[in-house]
């Protein structure tokens, strides 16, 4: 997505936050890296897989993300310096190795990157990586513009190497996925041989085994490690005050909420009496660093996202100096001064300042803004939907057909993709999907409602996952509804990619995250192995997917069913029609009994429209996909499809 | 070297529907504004947003400094829309009155149009209701145009060079043709810069403020 | 008598759509499976023996509600409308004729499940080329009758058993008759004739409906239908459903139902029946399948059930009823005796203890006229 990738070095260009982390990260002369797909932090492989070379780096999307993790931590033991990437969730999964990892320590400089979604934009919850630092005891840092982003990368590789342990960067969607400019620095000669020093005695870090135990000794060791971060944070350039020698009020922030708060400072006018702290270290905190600022001023506001996690540690911090700092008044989450859930932005950040000092934000004049009011009256909201020609669209038409028929109120238990749809906006999934949790979690749901039969439960009980999701989490799941006896119908929507984050190469695919050929790892064939009969079917075969699932919706035990067509947007599909699409005017039933605009109202496809005037059906060539699927369900044989020529 | 901006920062925002190609037109003119000298800013989403939901870039232009990657609310300087409700939907959040307003009009029906559950207002009411609120506004066919030059997703870039056509940011022709050159394969050079001449001559032919 | 057949303060006028049909139809478990509102619009299907509905059909009026032989209709509108002046009796419905008949043809007897004599009506309106096609019950899996459409009188043959469980036969017909069919004839039970009539009389879309192809109705006498999920429950309890090979109710003094498999004939017990009969039958109070243009049933005759097996009784209703089955009789495919003289008044017995055990919305088979006189339905 760059145009300016493949830079000079010294040249200013325009970066995406994530290309930035990426390009630290080269800077830093990272050998390895792993993720797995995840908004907003996909970019930074997907960035890496582009520079990547045989024998001098290597970067692959893993099946999920601890084993992300474990393949990074590997390249790390080895020596050399690497990277993984994952968004906030994405930490959890991988935070039971990070437990041991975190004790064992690490060698090779090594950098954890967790891109965080306050608000939920792309995700299905807004949970915080920043806590597992703490947790974990590990050193947090966290950028603040697009600059600081590749700067602190390569930094954090170079603190991996000090402490001998992991680094955690976090990064949020209003930093990996906004822009700015950034000035390249040298990328460095790789070199170094991977080597993994295994000869010495437990107790030695450097030639013996990498384990977290004798666990006291390791843990006090990890201990000492944090204890050498923070003097580092103490004189840290990441952490900077800019403002008047005594602010009236002393803003400390991080992240993206940095240039929130330089924005509402700014808007209100309020240079003079508002000084920001801005933190780049955010775990453990510079106690030498913030008795120096708080010592500046009695009114402290803490502007962060999501939970107060740095507000917490400010006040352990400002009690434990109280003495020598005074008794503080702090603003933030706690008292109620910005929102604990979603995120921030300028406004919110400006309307906290601008009550804490008594000054009311610039506003736009009355009558115009009663105006823009009034707009909002008459906009049509426009509700998130599967993309024409969308696979998943046909699946959850044909599963709404088959719950229907069956008759028990069966329902879908969903999962993480861009099938969750069907559970975020009902009619999107035509009111099937009744649970969104975690990556698997759908399938692991479906196995134990699978064993309510015998306490009166008789809905039939699906499990949809999709191509991706299968290898990172379901297939434990089905293990255990298969070997527990669970009713369920489990349905793969393989639609060849992780398509949500952006088409990326998956095990099921003979291709990895650099380009290269490598085996595919055939989900059936996996299935199969189980000892459970596997159907396949193409969900654009509406007939046949809902006869299909009938079947096995009045079987006993698990049944496995794959639905196997392509997303809409894989590189095979995109921009190519294949049929060319057209309503026939004299068979279009309308709103007549008979019909009552199906295609429209129910099926939904965004290339089909009502005509209000004309009372007919349309295709709207722009955005139709040409697949063909709704000419199958026009009640007339009105939708016609001709096959378009081949380009 | 640098001309100076009408203003610091100068907020511009694309607005548009997944699949649009609104990505696109705010690198590329972010990324001309860059090689003008500038920083800038851009704040978007995408993930979820682009399945058929608005889409929103919040460009950020600047001679010294990174700004927020969202703008305040009211404080859009230039609202370019390649769908005409998402430009009201863009005004109602950060419209003012010295806001200028580019929009396509091409609609893209929201899925409860689609069903009937919601009217699209008139291509009327949404000239009416941009121009009142706009201090200048102006409209293009930018899709036909670009079904025209045999490829919808074009749009963008005649968008873009209508930008440039405004004449309210130092971006011109030559530079677009660098980034585009940089940026793109060869092969689609071509009709990216038609795209942008027809953009900026619909632009230029009028005069403004439209009505 | 009986011009309501259900709530007399609700209006006759069909105007109603699929929410009310869910609603006073599909959730109150009166739905009888005939399939009229299926294969009209996407909306509802058969699926087994269940009408179930697919989407939500927000129309505030539709032939769902208005063709369902469940719904508040005037009946003795319906019947000035498609009997004229024809004689009606209070218990039989329109009536041109009485008669016992049987197929000429011994072999089609053995195959048929009585008399025969709908299968050689329908062979030969096909073979005379009254009508091109013809829908009826056929061989389903497991049980299951499956609706088709026949036009060649040599399959017609051989399609003549009774069916315990509904078959959705009127959907069958809403698809046929949009094909290539121009004369269509029906083989229905008595909700499958309401549903016809429904559909001849009241024309509710402006979507061409195809009724106007429908040039004969041949009515099956029918007690009760079995609910599928119930009576496969019942008989996977006692035997292979795949060797089922056929069914039937012998006179009430054994007050069993015969299942015929391919090993041996297993009795189950009415009591054990009873309870899979479905809901909505129990409020039925058509035996006769008064609107068609003739009706078949079992017969019942002095020297008793082994002879009365093998004949049928008919009650013509039209003069298109009555034309086919003169035609018959002159081809020499049906053969006829005389009606014994209490027959008659025995079949209206029956048929009103049916009427009075629907009135009082009697939850169980407790007339014996009932299981006496007709079985499930079929020739």
């Amino acid at each position: 997505m760059a145009l300016d990738r493949e830079q000079k070095e010294e040249a200013e260009v325009l970066l995406m936050g994530n290309e930035a982390i990426a390009r630290g990260a080269l800077e830093a002369g990272v050998r390895v890296a792993a993720g797995y797909p995840g908004t907003p932090s996909s970019e930074i492989i997907e960035t890496l897989s582009r520079s990547s070379e045989t024998g001098k780096l290597y970067v692959e999307w893993s099946t999920n993300e601890k084993v992300a993790m474990e393949v990074a931590a590997a390249a790390s033991f080895a020596g050399l310096r690497s990277l993984c990437v994952m968004k906030q969730n994405g930490v959890n999964v991988a935070s039971d190795f990070l437990l041991h990892l975190t004790g064992s320590g690490t060698r090779g400089g090594m950098v954890l990157v967790a891109c965080d979604d306050p608000g939920a934009l792309s995700s299905a919850n807004e949970g915080e990586s920043r806590h597992f630092a703490r947790l974990m005891e590990i050193p947090l840092i966290e950028p603040a513009d697009f600059q600081e982003a590749k700067e602190m990368t390569r930094w954090a590789f170079d603190l991996s190497e000090q402490i001998r342990n992991i680094v955690m960067v976090r990064s949020v969607t209003r930093m990996s996925h906004a822009s700015g400019n950034v000035v390249l620095g040298t990328l460095p000669a790789l070199e170094g041989k991977a080597e993994f020093l295994c000869d010495g005695p437990l107790s030695d870090p450097e030639r013996g085994p990498v384990v977290s135990a004798p666990v006291m000794a390791k843990h006090r060791l990890q201990q000492e490690k944090l204890r050498k971060a923070i003097a580092l944070f103490e004189k840290s350039p990441f952490n900077a005050y800019s403002g008047p020698e005594k602010p009236e009020l002393l803003i400390i922030t991080s992240s993206a909420c940095t240039l929130y708060s330089r924005e509402a400072v700014s808007r209100l006018h309020a240079e003079e009496r508002a000084g920001i702290l801005k933190l780049g270290t955010t775990w453990p905190l510079p106690p030498m660093l913030l008795k120096r600022h708080l010592r500046k001023t009695q009114k402290v506001l803490i502007v962060e996202e999501v939970l107060p996690f740095l507000e917490d540690h400010v006040k352990i911090l400002a009690a434990e100096q109280a003495r020598e700092i005074g008794i503080k008044t702090f603003y933030g989450k706690n008292d109620g001064a910005l929102p604990t859930v979603g995120e921030l932005n300028p406004d919110l950040v400006a309307d906290a300042v601008g009550r804490i000092l008594g000054i009311d934000p610039p506003a736009i004049p009355a009558e115009y803004g009663e105006k823009l009011r009034r707009l909002t009256e008459f906009l049509p909201k426009r509700d998130q939907t599967f993309c024409p020609g969308c696979p998943h669209r046909a699946s959850y038409w044909g599963i709404r057909e088959a719950l229907q028929r069956d008759h028990r109120g069966g329902f879908v238990c969903g999962d993480i993709g861009c099938y969750a749809m069907a559970t975020l906006s009902q009619a999107a999934g035509f009111h099937t999907a009744k649970t969104l949790h975690a990556m698997g979690s759908g399938t692991g749901i479906a196995s134990g409602f699978g064993k309510l039969g015998p306490f009166g439960m008789t809905q039939p009980v699906l499990a949809v996952c999709g191509d991706s999701t299968f290898y990172h989490a379901a297939i434990p799941a089905l293990i255990n509804a298969i070997h527990q006896r669970a009713d369920m119908t489990f349905i793969v929507l393989d639609n060849g990619g992780t398509a949500m984050t952006g088409f990326q190469s998956h095990p099921g695919l003979d291709v990895n995250a650099m380009g290269e050929a490598a085996p595919m790892v055939d989900i059936a064939a996996i299935c199969g192995a189980m000892g459970v009969p596997v159907t396949i079917e193409d969900p654009f075969d509406l007939i046949g997917t809902r006869e299909t699932l009938n079947r096995l919706l009045e079987e006993p035990g698990v049944k496995i069913l794959i639905l196997k067509q392509s997303c809409a947007l894989s590189p095979e599909k995109k921009g190519k029609k294949r049929f060319l699409m057209r309503v026939d005017d004299t068979l279009c039933r309308g709103e007549a009994c008979g019909c009552n605009r199906l295609c429209t109202r129910i099926f939904r496809c965004p290339g089909l429209l009502w005509n209000r005037e004309r009372k007919r059906a349309e295709i709207d060539e722009v955005i139709c996909a040409g697949c063909g699927f709704c000419a199958g369900i026009c009640p007339a044989g009105a939708i016609r499809s001709e096959e378009a020529a081949k380009p | 070297m640098r001309v100076n901006l009408v203003k610091d920062p100068y907020n511009i925002v694309i607005t548009g529907v997944g699949g649009q190609g609104n990505v696109m037109a705010s690198r590329v003119l972010s990324n001309m504004l860059v090689r003008k000298g500038f920083k800038v800013t851009i704040g978007e989403t995408f993930g979820m947003s682009q399945r058929g939901g608005s889409v929103m870039s919040h460009i950020r232009v600047s001679s010294a400094s990174v700004w927020s990657p969202q703008i305040p609310k009211g404080a859009a300087d230039l609202i370019v829309a390649l769908e005409p409700i998402e430009a009201i939907r863009v005004l109602a959040g950060y419209g003012n009155p010295s806001v200028k307003v580019v929009v396509n009009l091409r609609p893209i029906y929201p899925v409860g149009v689609i069903t009937g559950e919601e009217e699209y207002p008139s291509a009327e009411t949404i000239r009416a209701t941009v121009t009142a609120l706009a201090a200048e506004a102006r409209f293009l066919a930018a899709t036909e145009e670009a079904i025209r030059l045999g490829n919808p997703i074009l749009g963008n870039i005649i968008m873009i060079g209508a930008v440039a056509g405004l004449g309210v940011l130092p971006i011109d022709r030559e530079i677009f043709e660098r980034v585009i050159r940089d940026g793109m394969p060869a092969a689609r050079v071509e009709g990216n810069l038609r795209a942008f001449a027809i953009g900026e001559a619909s632009v230029a032919l009028k005069s403004p403020p439209s009505q | 008598m009986q011009q309501q057949r259900r709530d007399p303060t609700e209006k006759g006028d069909g105007r109603r759509g699929q929410n009310e049909l869910e609603e006073q139809v599909l959730r109150a478990g009166l739905c009888t499976g005939c399939g009229a509102c299926v294969n009209i619009c996407p909306y509802q299907a058969i699926h087994h023996d269940r009408t179930v509905t697919l989407h939500a059909c927000d129309l505030a009026q539709g032939r769902c509600y208005a063709c369902c032989p469940q719904t508040p209709a005037d009946l003795s509108d319906l019947r000035r409308k498609l009997y004229g002046k024809t004689d009606c009796t209070p218990e039989l419905g329109p009536m041109k004729g009485f008669f016992i008949a049987r197929a000429a043809d011994e072999g089609l007897r053995q195959g048929a499940q009585h008399g025969g004599t709908v299968t050689t009506l329908v062979t030969l309106a096909l073979r005379e080329g009254l009508i091109d096609a013809a829908v009826l019950a056929g061989e389903g899996e497991g049980l299951l009758p499956r609706s088709v459409t026949i036009t060649d009188a040599k399959v017609a043959a051989k399609m003549g058993k009774s069916r315990f469980v509904v078959s959705p036969t009127v959907a069958e017909f809403n698809r046929v008759c949009r094909g290539d069919a121009a004369k269509i004839g029906v083989v229905a039970t008595p909700c499958q004739a309401v549903a016809l009539a429904k559909m001849r009389t009241q024309p509710v879309s402006e979507v061409e409906s195809g009724i106007e192809k429908l040039h004969l109705v041949v009515g099956l006498f029918c007690g009760w239908a079995l609910s599928w999920q119930k009576l496969a429950a019942l008989l996977k309890a006692k035997t292979d459903l795949a060797q089922v090979t056929g069914m039937d109710i012998p006179p009430s003094r054994y007050h069993t139902l015969e299942v015929y498999t391919r090993g041996e004939t297993i009795r189950v017990s009415l009591d054990e029946v009873t309870p899979c009969v479905r809901e909505a039958c129990h409020s039925c109070d058509d035996m006769t399948a008064e609107f068609s243009d003739l009706s078949v049933g079992s017969a019942r005759l002095p020297e008793g059930w082994e002879t009365a097996r093998s004949w049928n009784q008919v009650i013509v209703r039209t003069q298109r009823g009555m034309d086919l089955l003169e035609l018959a009789r002159r081809r020499g495919v049906l053969e006829f005796r005389e009606p014994p003289a209490e027959n008659l008044q025995k079949l209206k017995a029956a048929a009103l203890g049916k009427k009075k055990a629907a009135a009082s919305r009697s939850k169980y088979l407790n007339s014996t006229a009932n299981v006496e006189e007709t079985d499930g339905f079929g020739s």
